[in-house]
């Protein structure tokens, strides 16, 4: 854009209370869902605030949002966003691919999550939450974040690595998985590369991981037998030229998708299970709906879960309420004017789902729990998955995810909260929303 | 009934195309996702259920039914 036509746009007003150090990241930190709402009450449709550094324009209702996720990445890119991800996923994976090689490494990450394999993942979670629900006799109390996480762990190895991998490496896995996943935080977008023990235990983590990727694909090349996991389909991909991933690049593709997927499925399946302890009219509903679907002994399969209206509609008024991410970035590559305003090169843009889905103009009463709503016309209104080109390829994959855990999970027992309603809240920590921890359930078997 | 597809949204779930493959197929592309083809644009009315099923189903909301 040319000197002068910039000087002819607004600049987006600045969200007040800067500190000199960190900007605003300390506000941030201590509460960003407070923070967002703060910024976008203060300056409106577009609120400029300094993160660590970066001066980041939040863009805030389905207008704005549209922009964000329609404009092509040339403008607003992903992967320049998101570097701090870089050292995780490691070298020539995703967002330090050239565009080329990023879109076909996507694009294989999501043939993975396609009509076809998730039959078979259907199938998967459904034995899973069965040996998970195996020894919980009938009652007892448990701790909802711990068991969800161990469940998520449990169907994450097995989609994505198959049932061996599930048996035999699961625990070393997470414990590497949790070392990668200390190595993003808020220190990492000053500057991922600096001398940190959290750093030098992310490098370990991910180098000890690509061993273990390089194996068990070795041993699958000289098997030669079909396993019908993500895996496979990433191992099977080409690029143009007809080249397959290397082992950095698939080990790279596996964390990609892990924390994609693990820790929003667990925290959100947490958050489902917290709100039909808390509700149980709407849990009767549920289970009069799961009751009629499995009447005649049907099993749990892709056929049975393709719909299950209420549950649906439960389920997306639990990701309205408690949306696992909270913003999404773009770096502004290329200056764009919005409604008069000029978004300038070199600053980062957000969108905050959480904000979004708090809006009273398409959500009334919105911090209401209302299964009953309907969701609202105006795209990009609703957008717990994100939307446009980036938007969660395993949105899918998320649902069936839940709809299969908690189709055996009603039909077998009824829950409730063992304390007040109030002591249960949400941690807003670490750019995510989940139940505060413990989050402790008491569960009795149904009687029919 | 008239089928639009919005390509901005369209990640090559490809649920279309086993919802009514009379009406949807899903290409490969130069470069990145697959992307939906609409075969028929105006589908005769005995379609009606299943092109209604493939929007419903659409992981990505890319397909709309104008009448």
């Amino acid at each position: 854009m040319s000197e002068a036509a910039k000087a002819g746009l607004k600049r987006p007003p600045i969200v007040s209370g800067a500190q000199a150090e960190g900007g605003h990241m300390p506000e941030f930190e201590k509460d960003y869902c407070a923070f967002i709402s703060r910024a976008h009450a203060e300056c409106g449709e577009l609120a400029e605030f300094d993160f660590g550094g970066q001066e980041t324009i939040l863009m805030s209702g389905p207008d704005a949002q549209e922009v964000f996720f329609r404009t092509p990445d040339e403008v607003f890119s992903q992967a320049q966003a998101y570097q701090v991800m870089v050292p995780v996923f490691g070298p020539g994976v995703i967002f330090d691919a050239s565009p080329e090689r990023c879109k076909t490494q996507l694009k294989i990450q999501v043939d993975a999550l396609r009509y076809q394999n998730m039959k078979h993942y259907a199938s998967v979670i459904a034995q899973e939450v069965e040996d998970w629900i195996a020894d919980w006799g009938d009652e007892g109390e448990i701790e909802i974040l711990h068991a969800f996480h161990e469940l998520t762990m449990h169907t994450a190895t097995h989609c994505l690595l198959g049932k061996e991998f599930r048996h035999s490496m699961t625990e070393e896995f997470f414990s590497l998985y949790k070392d990668l996943q200390a190595g993003v935080q808020a220190i990492s977008f000053v500057d991922p590369y600096m001398q940190q023990p959290v750093f030098a235990a992310r490098d370990r983590a991910r180098e000890r991981l690509e061993e273990i990727v390089s194996e068990l694909v070795a041993r699958r090349r000289a098997s030669g037998k079909e396993y019908g996991d993500a895996l496979e389909t990433f191992m099977t991909g080409t690029y143009k030229d007809g080249s397959h991933l290397t082992d950095t690049e698939l080990t790279g593709l596996i964390i990609a998708t892990m924390f994609a997927g693990h820790h929003t499925s667990s925290g959100a399946g947490a958050e489902t299970l917290l709100e039909i302890a808390r509700h149980p009219e709407y849990a009767a509903e549920l289970k009069q709906e799961l009751d009629e679907i499995y009447r005649d002994g049907e099993e749990i399969s892709h056929a049975s879960m393709r719909a299950i209206p209420k549950l649906e509609s439960f389920i997306n008024e639990v990701l309205r309420l408690h949306p696992p991410l909270v913003i999404l970035m773009r770096r502004v590559m290329d200056d764009l004017q919005y409604n008069g305003y000029l978004i300038e090169k070199g600053k980062t843009v957000a969108v905050s789902i959480y904000e979004s889905h708090i809006d009273p103009v398409y959500f009334p009463d919105p911090h209401r729990f209302d299964p009953h709503r309907q969701e609202p016309e105006r795209m990009f209104a609703y957008i717990p998955f994100g939307g446009g080109r980036h938007k969660c390829a395993g949105n899918a994959f998320a649902i069936l995810q839940l709809k299969a855990i908690f189709s055996a999970l009603l039909r077998r027992y009824d829950f409730d909260l063992v304390g007040p309603a109030e002591d249960y809240e949400d941690e807003r920590a670490n750019m995510t929303i989940r139940p505060k921890d413990p989050c402790i359930l008491r569960y009795k078997r149904r009687t029919v | 009934m008239r089928v639009k597809v919005d390509l901005d949204l369209c990640q090559g779930h490809s649920v279309c195309l086993v919802e009514c493959p009379e009406v949807f197929d899903v290409v490969e592309q130069d470069d990145g996702y697959p992307q939906v083809v609409v075969l028929i644009n105006e589908p005769p009315e005995e379609l009606r259920k299943k092109v209604m099923s493939a929007a419903m189903f659409c992981p990505n909301r890319v397909i709309t039914v104008e009448d």
